[in-house]
């Protein structure tokens, strides 16, 4: 992907550049909101990651901006103001979503990841895959290996949130977002917990791990 | 109404009402004491001038004659006159007599035994007889039910008007008051831009208040914002700092080689994440605090929000053989910020799973009761000791068996702000055993 990346702290714009090239992505770096606003005018990005406080032009308006020209490139905002108010602000400016400082890189990454793909519309599949797992979508059926699993139905939701985003890593909050409709800050391993008993029924029996762990970031199904 | 009757236009009108009405009161009164005594002047010198007239007569006989003469065709209830002779004979329209009672007068007509009422009397010996003159003061009595018409016409009036006058009046300012106090309220609960929208015909104290309300809120507002940027500029300030060290800990964390410094690494990431959890839920404390939220308010289903609560951190109860469960309806509607409201009930569950021990029974309650919708998060754990409960709210305040616990000591501080932003009570109550933690919700 094409990502433009506009922060105006140095160390942090260079971090995250350097991380999303390594990752194979083509990453343009401005420190500032109207060198910005020309870049991301200039087109051909297909995500932007704007810092919400920049010099000269800021970046709730900076996105208000493109969106008011009809720019419909998805945008990922960074604020270190991570209030729920500046949330509903930037959400209501335009931006399709929110990270707050500090944030760890595997969270950003897998959140560009997921904005990337957004547009892409939806097929309609009757069944998902990975690897020798079925998830039957019509008759909400698990089988592995021929084996039948029995899941939860919030274990079936996160399976299946896991094996429609297949290849992609989904963060603790992505995944508190997705299949239960919280944003918020758990101070406990919710998430872990759940993902381990998903686990004990989809990958202990079996020879090879479907669920994935990535070190600082979250889960990723494989296909 | 009681609170009317306490109003200031309304007693400084029952003050005028009383002054005047003794003034009223005082002066009627001289008058009519000043023209009673003028009266009565008047009545002794007729009586004395009546019994000059008489002196002058040459005889008892000609008294007699002059006595009788004149008490033909007189009231006796007006004027008495009465010639006792010498002989005892009587002449005139009524006798004087005394006995232990006083003095009577007896009437000489037919069918008249004794006359009532007050006289003024004057006797003196005349020819060796006694001559009385009374004339009755009746006039002067008539006085008192004049006077006290006055009294009435001229007090009533004035009483009345003033009464209804200064009710008015309190009306006004009770209503002026009520816009005053009902900005003061909006203030207290956080909305900086209530204003006291002051009318044309506002009393001018009233008026000075009203503005003097408003320029104190308007300096509030504006130290409140001067506060909030100077806050979200520390928090931009000193976050970009720990979002580098973090960024720079991740980057490190994959160059070390497993061991030593790998844990330290992880030690020191750990820490630096401690750091910016406190930082954001102070950011987050402050901006709930604010009330400014209020105008993002939906309804929430806080039914459904419970549920899912539970259903998420079931697994981590499970971790430790705690039970977790849901005890209310299917759907229940409030107010609210969904958000705040899910970290609020978070952070209620995170302090029973850890503070419990293992085998604890957590139980969510809602329901409506006839206070409005209340919500229960109980334990049976050790509970929180009755002298501290006051103190667990305050920030980064924690218990002495907590300190070595996971936790930052404003989690509680975060529930009570979000219950304050919606109208609710918090209540730490005794579970026996164990801590009940009651949010009741005022009714809408």
């Amino acid at each position: 992907m094409k990502i433009l990346v506009i922060e105006d702290d140095i160390t942090t714009g260079t971090y995250i550049a350097r991380g999303l090239r390594e990752e194979g992505h083509v990453v343009d770096l401005v420190a500032n909101g109207r060198e910005g606003l020309v870049a991301a005018t200039g087109g051909g990005h297909d995500v932007l990651i704007v810092d919400r406080m920049l010099p000269q032009v800021d970046g709730l308006t900076l996105v208000k901006t493109l969106r008011g020209a009809g720019n419909a490139t998805p945008v990922l905002f960074l604020t270190a103001m991570g209030s729920v108010e500046d949330r509903i602000g930037g959400l209501n400016a335009g931006a399709d979503d929110y990270l707050v400082k500090p944030f760890a890189f595997g969270e950003l990454s897998a959140r560009v990841a997921a904005l990337g793909r957004r547009p892409q519309a939806v097929e309609k599949e009757t069944a998902l895959h990975a690897g020798d797992l079925t998830l039957d979508l019509l008759t909400r059926r698990v089988t592995r290996e021929g084996q039948v699993i029995d899941l939860l139905p919030r274990e079936f939701a996160l399976l299946e949130f896991l094996l429609r985003r297949k290849g992609r890593v989904q963060t603790r909050t992505m995944l508190l977002e997705g299949v239960w409709d919280l944003s918020f800050d758990p101070m406990t391993n919710v998430v872990e917990t759940h993902v381990s008993r998903l686990r004990a029924k989809v990958d202990k029996p079996f020879a090879t791990e479907l669920i994935k762990t990535v070190r600082g970031a979250g889960y990723r199904i494989d296909g | 109404m009681r609170r009317l009757w306490r109003s200031m236009p309304l007693q400084l009108a029952l003050v005028l009402v009383v002054l005047f009405g003794t003034v009223s009161l005082l002066s009627l009164g001289a008058s009519y004491a000043f023209s009673r005594s003028a009266f009565e002047q008047s009545i002794r010198d007729d009586l004395a001038q009546d019994i000059a007239g008489f002196r002058a007569a040459p005889s008892a006989r000609a008294v007699a004659l002059l006595v009788q003469a004149e008490s033909e065709g007189t009231d006796p209830d007006r004027l008495v006159l009465s010639y006792v002779t010498r002989t005892g004979q009587i002449y005139g329209n009524g006798a004087v007599a005394r006995d232990d009672e006083g003095f009577h007068i007896i009437s000489l007509e037919a069918g008249r035994a004794e006359l009532n009422g007050e006289y003024l009397a004057l006797s003196t010996r005349l020819h060796g007889g006694r001559l009385t003159i009374a004339r009755s003061r009746a006039e002067i009595e008539a006085l008192r039910p004049v006077f006290l018409n006055i009294l009435w016409i001229s007090l009533l009036p004035t009483v009345l008007i003033a009464l209804s006058g200064g009710l008015f009046l309190a009306r006004c300012s009770q209503r002026h008051v009520e816009v005053v106090r009902a900005a003061l309220d909006r203030l207290t609960s956080g909305d900086l831009a209530a204003r006291v929208q002051t009318g044309p015909r506002w009393s001018d104290d009233l008026l000075r208040i009203g503005t003097a309300v408003n320029g104190m809120a308007g300096a509030q507002e504006r130290s409140v914002t001067a506060l909030r940027q100077v806050s979200s500029d520390i928090a931009h300030d000193l976050k970009t700092p720990v979002q580098r060290v973090s960024l720079q800990l991740e980057a490190l964390a994959d160059v070390v080689p497993d061991g030593e410094a790998a844990e330290l690494v992880a030690k020191t990431r750990d820490e630096v994440d401690g750091i910016s959890a406190v930082f954001h839920s102070l950011l987050q404390l402050t901006q709930v605090e604010n009330g400014a939220l209020k105008a993002q308010f939906t309804p929430v289903d806080l039914a459904a929000l419970c549920r899912t609560m539970v259903e998420v951190y079931e697994p981590s109860a499970a971790l430790r053989a705690q039970t977790l469960v849901y005890e209310g309806p299917e759907s229940l509607k409030v107010s609210g910020e969904k958000t705040l409201l899910g970290q609020m009930l978070a952070n209620l569950l995170e302090n029973a799973l850890r503070h419990t021990g293992e085998g604890a029974a957590i139980n969510v309650g809602l329901g409506v009761t006839e206070h409005g919708v209340k919500l229960i998060v109980a334990d049976n754990g050790p509970g929180i000791p009755e002298d501290e409960r006051g103190r667990v709210t305050q920030r980064l305040y924690r218990l002495d068996r907590s300190r070595n616990t996971v936790g930052n000591g404003l989690g509680l501080s975060l529930v009570e702000a979000v219950a304050r932003l919606h109208g609710a009570d918090l209540l730490f109550e005794d579970a026996e055993p164990g801590l009940r933690v009651v949010l009741q919700f005022s009714p809408e």
